[in-house]
C-alpha cells in the first residue's frame, strides 16, 4: 500500500509559508504588526526566518508528492506524514504570530476587568497555545481533517515526546529532586485515592467490574491514555469505554480552560499552577495545554506539570497490573494468570528514558557551563554577554534615588548604592539581594520595574538552552493543535450515564482538594 | 397492511429502540417477505483513541484489536439474534454490516435495492442511558423516497 496521497497540498502550504515570509520581510505587514502591537510585537524574528526555511522545505517535498512517483516501502510511510505535519506547523504558526495577538489587541481595547487588573484574554488564557488547541477541535469537527493530512495529524504525538525529552535538559539535579518527590507524594495519594474512590463508588453504584476498572484507570491516572491502557486488561465492553473516553475529554477540555482562569484569579505561583494541574486535571494532555495556556511565553510551570505527567505515566503500569489482579479476583477467575513482567515491559513509557538521558547529559555540562544554574549565568561585563544600552539611563537613576530613602536593611542598601554607583548590578550576591528587594515591594512600582529591567540585563542564559527552550515551546504548541484536531465532539457526546456521574463527583474532589493541599502546602519556589 | 411480498429494510443496532423495530418487523412480515438487517457501526468509534500520546504504538495497537474484537463480538450477537428469530418465523432474511455516519448508510443502503419499506427505532427519550449514535429522522426522512416506518420507543 503506497501511503501518500498524490495531493498539491503541501505544495500549497510552502507557496503560503513564502507568501508570509516575504509580505514580512518586505514590509508590506508592518501596518498590521504595527496594528498588533509595533515594537512590543514578540514575533518579528521567527515570522522573518521560519515560513522562509519550512516553506522551501514543502515546496520540494509537496513537489515530489504532487508530480513524483511514490512506491511502497518505509519511507513512503514517514513521508506521507509531511504533508499533515506541515498543515499542523502552519496552523500553529498562523495562530500564534497572527489570531492570538489580534485577540490580544481587541481584548486590551475593552480594557482591564474590574478588580482584577488583568485583561480578558490573560484572564481566560486565550493565548497561541489554547487558541490553537480550539481550532485544531474546530477543524476536526466542522471541516474534518483531509485525507492528505491524516498520516501527519497522528504524528502530533511525536511531537510532545520529543517536547518532553527535550524538557530534560532545563531542570537541575536539585530542581528535579525536589519536583520529583513533591510529584510522588501528589500523585501518590490523588491517584490511587481516585482510582479507590470510584471502584467504591462503583460497588455502591453497583456497576459491572470492568466498567468500574476502566473508569478509575481513566479518572485516577492519566485520562485517555490510561483508559486505553487498561481496557483490554479489564474486558470493558464497548459501551464502558465509549462512556469513560468521552467523560473524559469533555472534562478535560473544559479543565483546560476553567484552570487557568482560576489559577489567574488566585494569584496562584508557576510552581502551585504546575502541581495543581499536573495533579487536578484528568487528562494528560490538557495538563500540558493548560500548564502552556498559564504562562504561554514561559516554560516553569510546564516543567513543573510535565514531571508530574511523567510520574503518572510511570505510575501507569503499576495501575494496570493492579487491575488486571484486581479484575481477576472479581470476576473469580482464578485460572486466568496476569503476567506482571509482560504488562509492566509493554506499557512502559520509552520516551521517559530520552528525558532521563538529557536530564542526565546536562548535568555533565554538555549544553552548558557546570557554573551555570539552570543554564542560567551571571555576567555583567560586556565579555559575558552584557550590552552597554542596558546601562541604568539617568532618569531611572534620579527615581531610584529619590526611593534610596525607604530601603531599611544595610545589606539591600548597599546593593542599591552600587546600582546606582555603577549603572549595573555588580555582583551575584547584589542580584540575590536587589531581587529580595523587589519581592518584599518596598519601592513603587516604577522602581521596582527598572530593577527587574537590571536583574534582566545580567542573567544570560546560555545559548544551548535557549534554543532548546525555543525548540520545546514550538514543539509543545505542535504537539497540541495536533491533538486538537483529534478531539472529535462525536467522542465526547458519548459521555454519559453511571460513569459521567462518578467521574463529575471524583473529578471535582480530585481538583478541589489538590488545590487546596497546593494552596496549603506549596510554597512559590522550590 | 403491509403486503406479502414485500421487501423490508430492517436498520437495527440492537438498542431498546431499535429492538422494538426488530419487534414490529417479526409481527408484521408475512412469511414470503424478504428482510434485509442493516447495521451500522457508527463512525465515532475511530475517533475513541481521542487524544492519547502516552502510549506507546504497542498499547495503543493492542487497544484497537481489542475493542475491533469487541465491537465484532457485539456485532455477531445482534446479527445473530435477528436471524435465528427471522429463521424461526420462517423469513427469509439478509445482513448487512456498515462502517460510518448512521444516516448516510441508510440513505445509502436504500439506492442498493428496490426496498419497499424501511423500519427502523425512535430516538430514546431524554434521560435514558445509551450511546449518542442515533439516525437524525429529519435528516433521513428527507432523503429516503420509500416510506419510513419509525416504530415509538418503549420507554416514550
Amino acid at each position: 500500500m503506497v501511503y501518500t496521497k498524490k495531493s498539491s497540498a503541501l505544495l500549497i502550504i510552502g507557496l503560503i509559508l513564502l507568501a508570509i515570509w516575504y509580505l514580512a520581510t518586505t514590509n508590506i505587514l508592518s501596518p498590521y504588526i504595527e496594528h498588533l502591537g509595533g515594537t512590543e510585537y514578540k514575533y518579528l524574528a521567527e515570522i522573518t526566518s521560519l515560513p522562509l526555511y519550512f516553506g522551501i522545505f514543502s515546496i520540494v517535498f509537496g513537489a515530489w508528492q504532487w508530480f513524483g512517483k511514490q512506491k511502497e516501502g518505509s519511507c513512503d510511510y514517514y513521508l506521507s506524514t509531511l504533508a499533515g505535519g506541515m498543515f499542523i506547523l502552519l496552523i500553529t504558526m498562523l495562530v500564534r504570530w497572527f489570531l492570538a495577538p489580534e485577540i490580544a489587541v481587541i481584548s486590551k481595547s475593552m480594557g482591564k476587568i474590574g478588580a482584577t487588573g488583568k485583561y480578558l484574554h490573560d484572564i481566560l488564557g486565550l493565548n497561541y497555545v489554547v487558541l490553537g488547541i480550539l481550532v485544531g477541535i474546530i477543524i476536526v469537527n466542522f471541516f474534518k481533517v483531509p485525507n492528505w493530512a491524516q498520516n501527519g495529524v497522528r504524528l502530533s504525538r511525536l511531537g510532545l515526546k520529543t517536547g518532553v525529552i527535550l524538557l530534560g535538559t532545563l531542570y537541575s539535579a536539585a530542581e528535579l529532586k525536589n519536583l520529583g518527590g513533591l510529584s510522588i507524594i501528589m500523585i501518590g495519594v490523588f491517584v490511587l485515592g481516585s482510582v479507590g474512590l470510584v471502584l467504591w463508588l462503583g460497588r455502591r453504584m453497583r456497576i459491572p467490574n470492568s466498567m468500574g476498572g476502566v473508569l478509575s484507570a481513566g479518572m485516577g491516572v492519566c485520562g485517555v491514555s490510561a483508559t486505553v491502557a487498561a481496557a483490554p486488561v479489564v474486558q470493558a465492553k464497548s459501551v464502558e469505554i465509549a462512556y469513560t473516553i468521552g467523560t473524559i475529554l469533555l472534562w478535560g477540555v473544559a479543565c483546560m480552560f476553567v484552570f487557568p482562569i482560576v489559577g489567574h484569579l488566585l494569584n496562584l505561583s508557576h510552581l502551585q499552577f504546575g502541581a495543581w494541574a499536573g495533579t487536578g486535571i484528568l487528562n494528560s494532555a490538557q495538563v500540558a495545554g493548560a500548564a502552556l495556556a498559564y504562562q504561554p511565553d514561559g516554560i516553569e510551570t510546564l516543567k513543573v506539570a510535565e514531571i508530574f505527567n511523567i510520574t503518572r505515566v510511570l505510575i501507569l503500569p503499576i495501575i494496570v497490573l493492579w487491575l488486571a489482579v484486581w479484575y481477576v479476583k472479581r470476576e473469580g477467575n482464578s485460572s486466568t494468570q496476569v503476567n506482571a513482567g509482560k504488562v509492566i515491559f509493554e506499557k512502559f513509557p520509552i520516551f521517559v528514558l530520552g528525558f532521563i538521558l538529557l536530564f542526565g547529559l546536562s548535568t555533565t555540562g554538555i549544553f552548558s557551563p557546570a557554573n551555570h544554574y539552570k543554564g542560567k549565568y551571571f555576567g555583567n561585563t560586556t565579555a559575558t554577554g552584557f550590552n552597554k544600552e542596558d546601562l541604568l539611563t539617568l532618569d531611572e537613576i534620579s527615581l531610584l534615588k529619590s526611593e534610596l530613602i525607604k530601603v531599611q536593611r544595610q545589606d539591600r542598601k548597599q546593593a542599591f548604592q552600587k546600582l546606582l554607583e555603577h549603572g549595573k548590578v555588580a555582583s551575584i550576591d547584589d542580584d540575590d539581594t536587589l531581587r529580595g528587594l523587589v519581592n518584599a515591594k518596598v519601592l513603587s512600582k516604577p522602581a521596582n520595574d527598572i530593577l527587574k529591567k537590571t536583574h534582566k540585563a545580567v542573567r544570560h542564559t546560555a545559548k544551548k538552552i535557549k534554543v532548546f527552550r525555543s525548540w520545546i515551546t514550538w514543539l509543545f504548541a505542535f504537539g497540541l493543535v495536533g491533538l486538537g484536531m483529534q478531539i472529535t465532539v462525536s467522542a465526547m457526546r458519548q459521555a454519559g450515564g453511571q460513569p459521567a456521574i462518578i467521574g463529575g463527583i471524583v473529578g471535582l474532589i480530585k481538583a478541589g482538594f489538590s488545590l487546596i493541599v497546593v494552596i496549603l502546602l506549596i510554597s512559590e519556589t522550590i | 397492511m403491509v403486503k406479502a411480498t414485500q421487501n423490508i429494510l430492517l436498520a437495527s443496532h440492537g438498542t431498546i429502540g431499535a429492538q422494538a423495530a426488530e419487534q414490529k418487523v417479526f409481527e408484521m412480515c408475512a412469511s414470503n417477505a424478504h428482510i434485509t438487517h442493516l447495521l451500522v457501526v457508527p463512525e465515532f468509534w475511530k475517533d475513541m483513541l481521542g487524544d492519547d500520546w502516552l502510549n506507546n504504538s504497542v498499547t495503543r495497537i493492542q487497544f484497537e484489536n481489542y475493542l475491533e474484537t469487541e465491537l465484532g463480538q457485539e456485532v455477531d450477537q445482534h446479527i445473530d439474534r435477528v436471524h435465528s428469530r427471522l429463521e424461526k418465523l420462517g423469513i427469509c432474511s439478509t445482513h448487512k454490516i456498515v462502517f460510518g455516519n448512521p444516516d448516510k448508510c441508510l440513505v445509502n443502503t436504500c439506492g442498493l435495492s428496490e426496498f419497499d419499506l424501511i423500519v427502523m427505532g425512535s430516538p430514546r427519550p431524554k434521560g435514558t442511558a445509551g450511546l449518542r449514535s442515533r439516525m437524525t429522522t429529519k435528516f433521513t426522512a428527507r432523503q429516503l423516497t420509500i416510506p419510513l416506518l419509525a416504530v415509538p420507543h418503549p420507554n416514550a
